[in-house]
């Protein structure tokens, strides 16, 4: 085999070795297509740089103790590795950074179930599967794994766990750290490590020692590899209610909001609340919007699911808040639909405009953060001021609107996932509109810790725009973290660069 | 059992819709062809606008069979629409 041009210490030696732990070819990848495939992610890239991203090789592991074989090598040559599932991350969890290259470790291969518990309501799972395969084998048991990402089709648990996910039923069953009751973890020494509640692999609650279930997820990569979850099972719901209410006024939607997540419906699985430039957005070729009257200027979605002796009631006082500020119901077939159409807008192809309106491929870069309440309406002025700047200075990029979703797991009633969607061009993406985009991304960022809120959600914070922002946001416990990151990985292998921890060994 | 006629797969004209929008088959939007200069829009023959169609239906099916057992309905129609621009039950049936 010919020998490959690798930016850290992977050469031809290396790749042997690693051919050695797996005892496969086929699993080790040093090839280019193999690599330019693990190399983004959906969120805007700068293309024009995709090489500076590229692993040196990727390797796809079946078990954890080859998953702990190849962190060890890398442990000793120094060799950065960074962990990928789906790839469907909308920040750079699973993107090495420029110029690192080094190992990816891929783990779809690792796609098993383990074992379905119906006694103790749990599944425990391989990292490489996805939600809706697993929940197709769920179903004959009567029994749902309820975490529903916008990537629910095609995310992988382990890569759920690694970012700490999001659920848009998460009001209802809760995000991804709520569900997964414990996990082994292949550390940035190789060892590996059983983490959840005390020493149970499947409780749901302790106080013995400290709880490090947290710790590992939603770190990005950096402190481990989930190697296998065990996962909590609900019931499979009877019904499922979707509401869609039409507004004048983007104020009487938001007081509307208030109402419906304050209501105490345990049943209530997510509230959306759609602004002015998302019915902009959608009224360009969503179906459900074109024909809505001008006076549609901004939507709340509201979701449950449960038994029917609980959902039926409680749809009538849905129906009840959704109209108390002038709501208007915009009709079973559209809220039936458009709910769920939930996922599909997770590819938007051609769905950008130039200024003079020209449609034209862009891809999608939702900037999220954790906001409360009361700062939603005059953070979306700010935002939006920031985003209509940057168009008009520059060709490449498009507002899609901004859209506030029930945050709080199981307690929805104060804080909120909020997105702004901006559209890139990403064929006319230069250093210079690259550089522009960071910057837009940075002081979107920047008004979201300005009111008391989180540059993120559930996306992360591992790239430029936002990374540099991780020490102030954390404020007096960065320096906690980064005794924790310097203390489980010593040589700064696992993801490294990520969310600045790089200052941890300064 | 029906017979395939080539001059029945090509589209009718469309309608406009809105300054952005126009319409060839009820209820099947498509962006204005004024508005795609920069990437033109591609001819697809009608059996093949149905498919699209048709799938989308079955998709949404889908998705309220894969979450939960049933999908409760208010039996209420749009409070923003007249009737007559409600999506028809002839289109979704195809």
């Amino acid at each position: 085999m010919s020998a490959v041009a690798f930016k850290s210490a992977v050469d031809e030696g290396v790749v042997e070795e690693l051919r050695a732990i797996v005892g496969d070819d086929e699993r080790v990848l040093p090839n280019v297509s193999s690599r330019v495939n693990r190399t983004r992610v959906p969120a805007p890239f700068p293309v024009h740089r995709w090489a500076d991203h590229m692993p040196d090789v990727a390797v796809l592991p079946r078990s954890a103790e080859e998953v702990s074989e190849v962190v060890k090598l890398a442990n000793r040559l120094r060799i950065p590795v960074v962990p990928r599932a789906g790839g469907t991350g909308l920040s750079d969890g699973a993107v090495p950074m420029r110029g690192r290259g080094g190992f990816l470790v891929d783990v779809k291969l690792m796609n098993e179930i383990h074992e379905i518990d119906l006694t103790d309501r749990t599944v425990t799972v391989g990292p490489g599967i996805n939600m809706l395969k697993l929940n197709e084998q769920l179903r004959p048991h009567g029994v749902f794994y309820p975490d529903d990402p916008a990537s629910y089709p095609c995310s992988l648990v382990g890569g759920r766990i690694g970012t700490g996910g999001w659920s848009l039923l998460g009001a209802r069953f809760g995000h991804t750290r709520d569900l997964v009751i414990s996990m082994q973890v292949v550390l940035p020494s190789g060892e590996i490590a059983d983490i959840g509640e005390g020493g149970g692999r499947k409780l749901r609650k302790s106080s013995t020692g400290l709880t490090l279930k947290h710790l590992f997820t939603g770190h990005q990569g950096t402190l481990g590899i989930c190697t296998e979850a065990t996962l909590d099972l609900v019931p499979r719901p009877e019904v499922e209610f979707a509401a869609f209410f039409a507004f004048d006024d983007y104020m009487k939607a938001w007081r509307t909001t208030g109402s419906l997540t304050k209501s105490g419906l345990a049943t209530l699985a997510g509230v959306v609340l759609f602004d002015e430039w998302k019915l902009r957005y959608l009224r360009r070729d969503d179906e459900a919007y074109i024909p809505q009257p001008p006076d549609v200027v901004s939507v709340i979605a509201v979701a449950m699911y449960g038994t029917r002796a609980e959902v039926e009631p409680a749809s009538k006082v849905i129906m009840q808040l959704g109209r108390s500020e002038g709501g208007r119901y915009l009709g079973d077939e559209i809220s039936q639909g458009d709910w769920a159409s939930r996922h599909d807008r997770y590819a938007t192809p051609l769905h950008g405009r130039t200024r003079d309106g020209q449609a034209v491929p862009m891809s999608w870069h939702c900037e999220d953060a954790a906001l409360n309440y009361s700062v939603l309406p005059q953070v979306r002025e700010e935002w939006h001021a920031i985003v209509d700047r940057y168009i008009n200075e520059y060709e490449v990029f498009d507002d899609w609107g901004m859209f506030a979703y029930t945050n709080g797991a199981h307690r929805p009633w104060a804080d909120y996932l909020v997105e702004i969607d901006v559209g890139i061009w990403e064929q006319r993406l230069d250093d210079e509109t690259w550089e522009a985009w960071v910057r837009c991304k940075r002081e979107i960022a920047e008004v979201s810790l300005k009111h008391g809120g989180s540059i993120t959600a559930c996306h992360g914070a591992t790239r430029e725009g936002d990374a540099e922002l991780v020490p102030s946001e954390m404020g007096s416990s960065w320096e906690v973290v980064k005794r924790i990151k310097r203390a489980l990985d010593p040589n700064n292998i696992m993801n490294p660069g990520k969310q600045s921890m790089d200052e941890a060994y300064r | 059992m029906s017979i395939f006629r080539l001059g029945d797969q090509r589209p009718p004209a469309p309608r406009q819709i809105s300054d952005d929008v126009v319409m060839r088959f009820d209820d099947v939007y498509e962006v204005a062809p004024e508005k795609m200069q920069v990437f033109p829009q591609q001819e697809l023959p009608a059996w093949d606008t149905k498919r699209i169609v048709d799938g989308r239906w079955d998709h949404l099916d889908w998705m309220h069979d894969h979450f939960a057992d049933a999908v409760l309905s208010t039996g209420l129609e749009s409070e923003t629409m007249p009737p007559e621009e409600m999506p028809s039950e002839e289109t979704r049936d195809g």
